[in-house]
């Protein structure tokens, strides 16, 4: 199975089990940081989130909560269904990022520098033996 | 979780490589309970995770890392990053079969704790509040094991506060205006409430950015892997951290080391990282 394959079945088979009883938005302590998020209706949320799961375009305030989501998982152990929805709001994620087809629909913050920085910093603070070793 | 094979390769992940002391005490710490461990880390040992925008990359760097690692014939994977742990579970293990089982440190070292009690003869005299996240904890609960050790150390004080700051660590804080910031004015709250003078990180990401704390507040930011060495008398030094918050970085390194880093890589990726300025 490639990863594609995973993403695109657990996206279906959670998006089929939630309810969108927005319960796990209400739990999540990110929506602050989601523009106008915590001003709209925790239920459109949920489900805007749940429709770009389903391979739809989402809602400007699912997109903004997907984008804010740094894995607190306030909303798995909130869920009433007991699913895992920091799972789903991930799976979200690798969607609106366009990991499926390249059509970002939340900002990207891809460091082109983070394996040459790793490296950089390697050699400040490993021997060059352990370089060799762990690296 | 699984913490019999002793055989494992220690997976530091890619960021702990500004911290090479932790890779070393760390590791030391696993022998020391008895595991045979072969640490491996950095970009040749990636989750993928920087790679999220393309699925097709970012399987093929999470492949490569589980294939390095069933290579190994060692039966463990001992993870320290959260992102790293969590990625093995949802993503990499789903889409390439896995040889070994995947641990989190804390929950190994905490298994074996009565070979590290006896090594723990050091009094460490600090009054400690743990760094604690909300996320992470619901799949290890590193909230729990990583203070279960810290009591071990003698002398030390660990304040018990609810204090919980979002997300798994605080590199997922750090895109999101006023999240990170947020989060260490509460940290700094909760130590004042307790008297705490030691704010005590449990992931990389987050002690990276906590130890520029240290500039402008009368506090002491370690890892937890640092308060159990200074518990057993084993010597290391927090060189990031010095370097994070001297006036001159460069200086601190001094020119030799930096050379056999590289100018170019200092000057573009190393520097400007360690004369960001703390964000409380």
């Amino acid at each position: 199975m490639s990863l594609a394959e995973h993403i695109r079945a657990e996206s279906a088979r959670l998006a089929a089990a939630c309810t969108t009883c927005g319960v796990c938005v209400r739990a999540c302590p990110m929506t602050p940081y989601a523009a106008r998020v915590d001003a709209a209706d925790p239920r459109a949320v949920a489900a805007g989130m749940v429709d770009v799961l389903r391979d739809g375009p989402g809602t400007p305030e699912a997109l903004a909560w997907i984008a804010a989501c740094c894995r607190s998982a306030a909303c798995t152990a909130a869920c009433p269904e007991g699913l895992d929805a920091a799972v789903m709001l991930r799976l979200a994620g690798f969607r609106a990022r366009g990991a499926l087809d390249g059509q970002p629909r939340i900002p990207v913050k891809e460091d082109t520098q983070f394996s040459p920085r790793v490296k950089a910093f390697a050699r400040l603070t490993m021997t060059e033996e352990e370089q060799a070793r762990w690296l | 979780m699984a913490v019999g094979s002793d055989r494992a390769v220690f997976w530091y992940g890619c960021n702990m490589a500004r911290h090479g002391e932790i890779v070393r005490l760390a590791a030391r710490m696993l022998e020391a309970v008895g595991m045979d461990t072969a640490p491996a880390g950095g970009p040749g040992h990636c989750c993928g995770s920087p790679k999220e925008s393309n699925a097709r990359i970012s399987e093929g760097m999470g492949r490569r890392t589980v294939e390095k690692f069933n290579a190994t014939g060692r039966g463990q994977v001992v993870t320290w990053c959260p992102s790293c742990h969590m990625n093995m579970q949802d993503v990499m293990a789903p889409v390439t079969p896995i040889a070994f089982a995947t641990t989190h440190i804390s929950e190994v070292l905490h298994a074996r704790r009565d070979r590290l009690r006896p090594l723990l003869t050091v009094p460490v005299r600090a009054r400690v509040l743990l760094h604690a996240h909300r996320g992470f904890d619901g799949r290890v609960p590193v909230n729990c094991l990583i203070p279960d050790l810290l009591r071990l150390v003698p002398g030390l004080e660990l304040v018990e506060h609810s204090c919980r700051a979002p997300g798994h660590m605080c590199s997922g804080l750090v895109g999101l205006p006023g999240a990170l910031a947020d989060a260490h004015r509460a940290a700094l709250a909760a130590m004042a409430e307790m008297d705490a003078d030691t704010l005590c990180t449990i992931f990389h990401s987050c002690h990276r950015e906590a130890v520029a704390l240290e500039q402008n507040h009368r506090i002491r930011v370690v890892n937890w892997i640092h308060l159990l060495a200074e518990g057993m008398g084993w010597p290391y030094q927090d060189e990031y951290k010095t370097w994070r918050n001297a006036p001159d970085p460069r200086a601190a390194i001094g020119e030799a080391r930096i050379e056999v880093a590289g100018e170019l890589a200092f000057t573009r990726l190393v520097e400007p990282e360690l004369r960001k300025p703390p964000v409380v």
